[in-house]
Order: structure tokens, then C-alpha cells, then sequence
């Protein structure tokens, strides 16, 4: 029977919730296997596991019980074992290594943040800021909208503006918050926002990095910015830059 | 168009925020080389890069009907300082009707998730990418 394997986490940190329901139709049962001074939190691999919703949702829902007073090193999503032993070597193996992230990240959370701009807003932006930008949807106004050309002209005008806002914005979403953060690490570029940053907070600091949001929500109406968090540490497990996607079970 | 469940910013456990969280539970985290990975064919469709369809004729031609009908008079927000109603502005800005080209594209993605998660649970194949008009079109009926 291969293992399903959630996260890792320090011996001492690893007392489950009593029936925590892990991946699989229906739920396998979460146990918790140990070696030395580190656990692992993990359930037996249903057959055929896919990345469903369902499953994506479990998978994050353990880590979140887990990580609720404790740090855990997250797996990213859909890691199997052969067996139970082999969890235990690989966290005997590497016991220093992990030890080290589980001090690292010791009383730290993540917090994703995404923004997009609210797109009447930044047209409204754009226009203000160029007087040729102003003339020409004008024109195009008086003559009953423009020929295609024109259309197409002023078009292709406003989405370059509207792309330079977009790197302008991303950077001030960065600045405002990263003093406030442990690390940084920039998501994905290319799934549909302007910024994806995660950024790596204390607890006793997530009031603080809260209210940072509230004030750039209220400097920035052209913004929209979604928060996540606070979330089991995945960007931040390994020291230096996430991998990038895409790279792993291929 | 159809009720569309809000989709709320929380603390990730929850369903809701599932969709924002996605490419760190799938993309990030610890991977252990002596472990495998189940196949994640099926989501590609995820890692589209919806800049492409901004930056087309589509894009523009719906830029520049959106700078005929915009109202310069009345500045870049009717009512500043309610920090409270930018989350439901936006909601129903993105999933009105009068869905822009960058909420569009976000939501061609969001979207094709969802199908793929709905009607592809155990299917695999990729799915053709609709342009945003179509799905637009669709949407309103």
C-alpha cells in the first residue's frame, strides 16, 4: 500500500485532530508516522487519486489543521511513497535539513496576494494621464465610434498603457507589504493577475500585515486585491526561490 | 446569465478560496525526489497565460468601446474612501454583464477551471481555449 504523503512536521508538533479525513472517496483516515525528532503527516494513496477539487481541498484542509499552532512543511499536492517506509527513511535521511526549514519557518505563516486592476478604474487612469490618448477616443466619439482602424488604433493604444499600470502597480503591491514580511517570493506570472506575491509573515505580525492591505485597498480603488492566507508556508519551504512550475513529475 | 457563487477571499481552508490558492498547493510545497507525483494531467489548461488574450484584436476593439462609453466627468471613482464596497464593486463588475477585457480574461481562466473541474474531473484532454467573446456570449444566455 503506498503512503500519501501531507507534510512534515516536528515530533512534538504532530497530535492530530481526532478523525481527520484526508484524500480519497470516501476520506482515508490522516495518521502520523515518526522518526527521531520529526513526523510525518500522511494517509494511505487512494488508488487513482486525480487533482480533483475534493482532493485539493483535503489536502489543504489537513495542512491547515496541522499548521493551525504548529509549523509544517507543506508537500505540494499529490506526493506518494511507496510505503511508510519509505517516509521514514527519507525524513531520517534528511532530519537536518528539514529540521532546519521547521526552525526557519518557525512561527511564520503565508499570505497570497493577487491583484488585478478593476478595469473602469484604470481606463479612467490611463485616459487622464495622456492627452493624446483623451484626443483620440474623442474623435473616434464624434465620428460614431471610428472606423476599425481607429477602433483598433486606440485599442491597441489603451491595452499598452493599461499593461505599463499593470508593472507600476505590481511593483507598489510589492513595496508596501514586503517590509512587513519575512521573505518574498513572486508567483507564476501567467495565470490572469497583475501581482501574485506571497510573502512569508510572523504570526504576532499578521494584524499589522492586514491592515498594510486596508490602507493600499484605500489607495489604490483601482486595485483589486485579493488576500490569502494566513496559509501553511508552500513557497517558502526550501531556502532561495521556489521552483518554478511545471518542473516536477515530468 | 446565471448565479455565479461569489467567490470570497478567506483563509484558504475553505472552498471558496480555493481557486486563488490553487497554484501554490499544486506548483509549490516540498517535493521529495524519492517520492512520485500523481499525474496532474487535465489542469494545464491553468498555466495559460491570459496576457496572450489581452493583447489581442479582440482586446483592443473592446478597449476602445469601453473609452467611447466611459464618462471622463466623472473621475476614476464616483465614491472614493469606501474601502468596504471595492470587493462588491468588483465582484459585480467582473461577473456583470459589462465584464471588461482584463476581468474577461481573468475569467476565461477561472472558467476553464471550472469546466475542467466539472466536466473533466476524469477526463484529460485539453481543452480548446474559447476567446473571451464566446464564453461572453454564452455566458448571457
Amino acid at each position: 500500500m503506498s503512503t500519501y504523503v501531507y507534510g512534515i512536521t516536528a515530533r512534538s508538533h504532530a497530535d492530530l485532530p481526532e478523525e481527520l479525513a484526508g484524500v480519497g472517496e470516501p476520506p482515508l483516515p490522516v495518521r502520523v508516522l515518526t522518526e527521531g525528532e520529526l513526523a510525518a503527516v500522511v494517509s494511505d494513496a487512494p488508488e487513482n487519486l486525480r487533482p480533483k477539487r475534493k482532493e485539493l481541498l483535503a489536502h489543504q484542509n489537513v495542512l491547515a489543521e496541522v499548521g493551525a499552532d504548529g509549523c509544517v512543511l507543506p508537500m505540494r499536492f499529490g506526493s506518494v511513497a511507496p510505503d511508510d517506509k519509505a517516509v521514514t527513511g527519507v525524513l531520517a535521511e534528511r532530519a537536518e535539513h528539514y529540521q532546519e526549514r521547521l526552525r526557519a519557518l518557525d512561527g511564520k505563516v503565508e499570505y497570497n496576494v493577487k491583484a488585478t486592476h478593476v478595469e473602469e478604474a484604470v481606463l479612467h487612469q490611463v485616459m487622464a494621464e495622456s492627452p493624446e490618448l483623451r484626443a483620440l477616443a474623442e474623435a473616434n466619439r464624434q465620428a460614431g465610434g471610428g472606423t476599425y482602424e481607429q477602433r483598433l488604433q486606440l485599442g491597441e493604444m489603451v491595452a499598452a498603457a493599461v499593461k505599463a499600470r499593470e508593472a507600476q502597480d505590481a511593483a507598489q503591491v510589492q513595496q508596501a507589504l514586503e517590509p512587513l514580511a519575512a521573505a518574498v517570493s513572486v508567483g507564476p506570472e501567467s495565470t490572469g493577475w497583475l501581482a501574485n506575491v506571497s510573502f512569508l509573515v510572523a504570526r504576532d505580525r499578521a494584524a499589522e500585515f492586514a491592515s498594510a492591505m486596508d490602507d493600499l485597498r484605500k489607495e489604490n480603488p483601482h486595485l483589486d486585491l485579493r488576500l490569502n492566507g494566513p496559509l501553511p508556508p508552500y513557497s517558502f519551504v526550501e531556502p532561495g526561490p521556489a521552483q518554478p512550475a511545471g518542473t516536477a513529475g515530468e | 446569465m446565471t448565479v455565479v457563487p461569489a467567490q470570497q477571499t478567506g483563509g484558504g481552508g475553505g472552498s471558496s478560496g480555493l481557486y486563488d490558492v490553487l497554484e501554490l498547493v499544486l506548483d509549490r510545497g516540498l517535493v521529495i525526489d524519492a517520492f512520485v507525483r500523481v499525474s496532474l494531467v487535465g489542469i494545464e489548461i491553468l498555466k495559460i497565460d491570459v496576457r496572450v488574450v489581452v493583447a489581442s484584436v479582440d482586446t483592443y476593439l473592446r478597449f476602445a468601446e469601453a473609452c467611447n462609453r466611459l464618462d471622463l466627468e466623472a473621475g476614476p471613482r464616483k465614491a472614493p474612501g469606501l474601502p468596504d464596497l471595492v470587493g462588491e464593486i468588483t465582484e459585480s463588475g467582473a461577473r456583470g454583464k459589462s465584464k471588461g477585457a482584463l476581468s474577461g480574461a481573468a475569467e476565461t481562466i477561472s472558467g476553464a477551471f471550472k469546466q475542467a473541474r466539472e466536466e473533466g474531473e476524469t477526463e484529460s484532454r485539453p481543452r480548446p481555449r474559447k476567446s473571451t467573446s464566446t464564453r461572453r456570449k454564452e455566458e448571457q444566455e
